[in-house]
C-alpha cells in the first residue's frame, strides 16, 4: 500500500479582489512507504503549498491526500493536529530553531503536544548522536552553524517517529559539502526507520541524489522519474 | 523556562511594560493601603457603635457634657440593660484641624463594664490595665504610644500642650502603665484615663464662665446604654428619647450610617488607581502584539508539531501572565514598602493612614494576574489563529 496518495490536488489562492490563482492544478501521485522522494521545481511551482497540503498545514481547495490509508482531508482541524503531530515530521529552509532552548530542547519541542511517551529525552539524545552533535546538546542555536542547526531540525522531525518527514528546502542555506552531509543523514535516516521522506527543492543537484524525482511546474506533475544510480552516487561522496 | 527566557531576551521592552504595570500596581497597593486603613477604622466604628446607644445632653450636643443624673432614668428605660457615663476630649487640643487623614488622639474614660458588651474588643500588648480609684495612671492606644515614644513606666502630660497655649491651659502628668495591642481603629489614638481623673480633665476643657459652676464627679461626655439580649437598640433609643428628658439618644444605625460614607473615599481612590493600571494594561497589550508577530514562525512551527490553536494561545496568554506578575508583585512590594516609610514619617504627626493587609495582598496580585490574562487575550487569540501556511512561507 502507498504511504501517501494524492488525488487530483487542487489548491488555489486568492490574489486581488478577484483573481483566484492556482498554485497547485490538479495533482496526482502517489509515494510509497519508506521512499525517498525529491520533489524539483522552481521557485512558484507548486512545491510548498504540495508540501504543506499534505502536511496538513493547509486544506487543499479540491481534492484528496491520504496518508497512510487515512483520508486527511475528512479530517476535523484537531484531527488533523493530532495526525500531524505523531504522523509527521517537517524540515524547513532555516532559521527554524527556537533561540530560547537547546539543541536537546529543541529537538524534544514536538513532545510537548499530544501525548508524550516515556523516554522521549532518551530517543532525543539518541537522535543528536546519530546526527553527530553528541557533543552539542546543550548549546543554543546561536553557537551552532547553519549544517548544526539542520541536522537538529532533521533529529526533531523524527523525534515522534513519524511515518513521513516533509523537508522544504533544507539544503537551501548550507554550502555544497553541508548539502551533502545533510542529504546522506536524510539518506541514512530513510534507510535504517523506513521513513518516507519527500524532500522539496529546486536545485536539480540535490534531486538527483534521491531514488525519485517528481517534477512540478505551475501546479502540475510534468514528470516523475526512478533515480536508481542516484542513493550510490551521494554515497560514494561520503 | 522558555517563557521566562523569552521575557529576558526582549529586555528593554519587557522592562517598560513590566516598569507601567509595576506604577499601576504600586498605585493601586497604595490606595488600597489607604482604603484598608480606613475600612479597619469604619469597621471598627461600626463595631463599637452597633452594640450600644450613644445618649448626649439636648443642651449641650456630642461636644458638651451631660449631667450623671440622667443615668438612673434612663436605667429604668424597658430594655435597657446597662447605662455607663463615657468621656471623650481632645488629646492635643486646638490641633483638629492640622489632622487631616488620622483619627484624633482622644483622652477618653470608658467603664470597665463595657467590656463585657462592646462587640469591639481591646487588648493589652503591655503592662496593664487601669485600676479602680487610682488617679495619675493611663492606657496608650498603640499609634498614639507611638507617637509620643512612650513606653510603659514612662510619664505624659495630657492633655498635650498646644504650640500656643493660652495663659491658663493646664495639663497633668499621667504614668503610663499600660499599651493596648494595634486595633487599627479608634482605640489606637485613645489615651484612657480614670473616671475621676476624667472627669477632672474634663472640666478643665469646659469655658472658664462654665467651669467653676459645675460638680466634675457629675459629669460625662456621653451616656452609653447597653441593651438587654434581643432589644432592638433603635427602638429603645426611640424609646429613651420619650422617656427620659433633655437627652438625645442617637439610633445605632443613624451612626453606622455616617462610618458608611468613607466607602465612598475609597471607592473614588481605588476607581483612580484603576485607571493608572489601565495604563499597564495597554502595555501588556502591546507587547504581546508585538511578540506575536516576532514570533509568528515560532507560533507556525508548534503548529507543524501538533500543536493546538488553544496551547498556542495559552502558551502567550501565560506569557503576558507572567509579566504582568511580575510587575505586581515588585508594585505592591515597592508600594508595601512606601507605605511603611511613609506612615513611619507620619507618625509623629498622627499621619499613620496606610494598612497593608493579606487581603490587600491577594487582591493586588489578584488583580495583577487577570490585568495578564486580561490584556494577553487579544494577544493569545491572534496566535492561536495565525496561519502556519502563511507564517512559514514568510520565512
Amino acid at each position: 500500500m502507498a504511504a501517501i496518495e494524492v488525488r487530483d490536488l487542487t489548491r488555489k489562492y486568492r490574489q486581488g479582489e478577484a483573481n483566484m490563482v492556482k498554485a497547485l492544478d490538479g495533482v496526482t501521485l502517489s509515494v510509497g512507504a519508506g521512499e525517498f522522494v525529491s520533489m524539483v521545481g522552481r521557485s512558484g511551482s507548486g512545491k510548498t503549498t504540495f508540501l504543506h497540503c499534505v502536511g496538513l498545514l493547509l486544506r487543499p481547495t479540491s481534492g484528496q491526500v491520504i496518508i497512510d490509508g487515512i483520508d486527511t482531508t475528512a479530517l476535523t482541524d484537531r484531527e488533523r493536529a493530532d495526525f500531524r503531530g505523531h504522523r509527521i515530521g517537517f524540515v524547513f529552509r532555516d532559521q527554524n530553531l527556537l533561540p530560547s532552548l537547546t539543541a536537546l530542547q529543541n529537538v524534544m519541542l514536538p513532545l510537548r503536544y499530544g501525548r508524550i511517551g516515556r523516554g522521549g529525552r532518551k530517543r532525543a539524545r539518541e537522535l543528536l548522536d546519530l546526527a553527530g552533535l553528541g557533543d552539542h546538546m546543550h548549546q543554543r542555536p546561536g553557537q551552532l552553524t547553519a549544517g548544526q542547526s539542520q541536522r537538529v531540525a532533521i533529529a526533531r522531525a523524527l523525534i515522534k517517529a513519524p511515518t513521513l518527514v516533509l523537508a522544504d528546502e533544507p539544503t537551501g542555506e548550507v554550502d555544497n559539502e553541508t548539502s551533502d552531509e545533510l542529504l546522506f543523514l536524510m539518506q541514512q535516516l530513510n534507510r535504517t526507520s523506513g521513513v518516507t521522506f519527500i524532500i522539496a527543492t529546486h536545485d536539480v543537484d540535490v534531486a538527483t541524489c534521491m531514488d525519485r524525482m517528481i517534477r512540478l511546474s505551475d501546479g502540475q506533475v510534468r514528470a516523475d522519474e526512478r533515480l536508481r544510480a542516484a542513493r550510490s552516487r551521494l554515497t560514494s561522496r561520503r | 523556562m522558555e517563557i521566562v527566557h523569552n521575557i529576558a531576551q526582549r529586555r528593554l521592552r519587557n522592562t517598560l511594560t513590566i516598569s507601567g504595570i509595576v506604577i499601576g500596581i504600586l498605585a493601586l497597593t497604595l490606595t488600597g493601603a489607604m482604603a484598608e486603613h480606613f475600612r479597619a477604622q469604619f469597621e471598627g466604628g461600626v463595631r463599637y457603635y452597633s452594640s450600644n446607644i450613644q445618649v448626649s445632653d439636648d443642651a449641650g450636643g456630642n461636644a458638651g457634657v451631660i449631667s450623671l443624673g440622667k443615668i438612673d432614668p434612663i436605667q429604668k428605660v424597658p430594655g435597657v440593660a446597662l447605662a455607663l457615663p463615657s468621656i471623650g476630649l481632645m488629646a492635643k487640643p486646638g490641633s483638629a484641624g492640622g489632622v487631616p487623614l488620622g483619627l484624633p488622639d482622644t483622652i477618653v474614660y470608658t467603664d470597665p463594664r463595657e467590656r463585657d458588651h462592646t462587640r469591639l474588643k481591646t487588648a493589652i500588648a503591655y503592662g496593664r490595665q487601669l485600676q479602680p480609684n487610682r488617679q495619675g495612671e493611663v492606657v496608650l492606644g498603640y499609634d498614639l504610644a507611638s507617637e509620643f515614644r512612650v513606653r510603659v513606666g514612662d510619664s505624659l502630660d495630657l492633655p498635650i500642650r498646644p504650640r500656643n497655649a493660652n495663659p491658663d491651659f493646664v495639663n497633668h502628668p499621667f504614668k503610663v502603665v499600660g499599651i493596648l495591642k494595634k486595633t487599627n481603629t479608634f482605640p489606637d489614638a485613645t489615651a484612657s484615663v480614670g473616671l475621676f481623673d476624667a472627669q477632672m480633665l474634663l472640666q478643665e476643657s469646659l469655658p472658664a464662665s462654665f467651669r467653676d459652676r459645675v460638680d466634675p464627679s457629675s459629669l460625662a461626655s456621653r451616656i452609653t446604654v447597653y441593651g438587654k439580649p434581643g432589644v432592638d437598640l433603635d427602638k429603645l433609643a426611640d424609646r429613651i428619647n420619650a422617656k427620659v428628658p433633655g437627652v438625645t439618644a442617637t439610633r445605632p444605625t443613624d451612626f453606622v450610617n455616617t462610618f458608611d460614607q468613607g466607602a465612598r473615599f475609597t471607592a473614588i481612590a481605588i476607581g483612580t488607581a484603576l485607571l493608572a493600571i489601565l495604563f499597564g494594561a495597554v502595555l501588556v497589550v502591546n507587547t504581546m502584539l508585538a511578540a506575536v508577530i516576532e514570533r509568528s514562525l515560532e507560533i507556525a512551527l508548534k503548529v507543524t508539531f501538533g500543536a493546538r490553536p488553544w496551547q498556542v494561545g495559552v502558551e502567550y496568554l501565560l506569557e503576558a501572565t507572567i509579566i504582568a506578575l511580575i510587575g505586581g508583585v515588585i508594585g505592591f512590594a515597592l508600594g508595601a514598602g512606601l507605605a511603611a516609610l511613609l506612615d513611619l514619617a507620619g507618625r509623629t504627626v498622627n499621619m499613620d493612614v496606610f494598612l497593608i493587609t493579606d487581603r490587600l495582598a491577594k487582591i493586588v496580585l489578584g488583580f495583577a494576574v487577570a490585568l495578564g490574562v486580561g490584556a494577553g487575550i487579544i494577544p493569545a487569540l491572534r496566535a492561536a489563529k495565525l496561519d502556519p501556511d502563511l507564517a512559514l512561507r514568510a520565512m
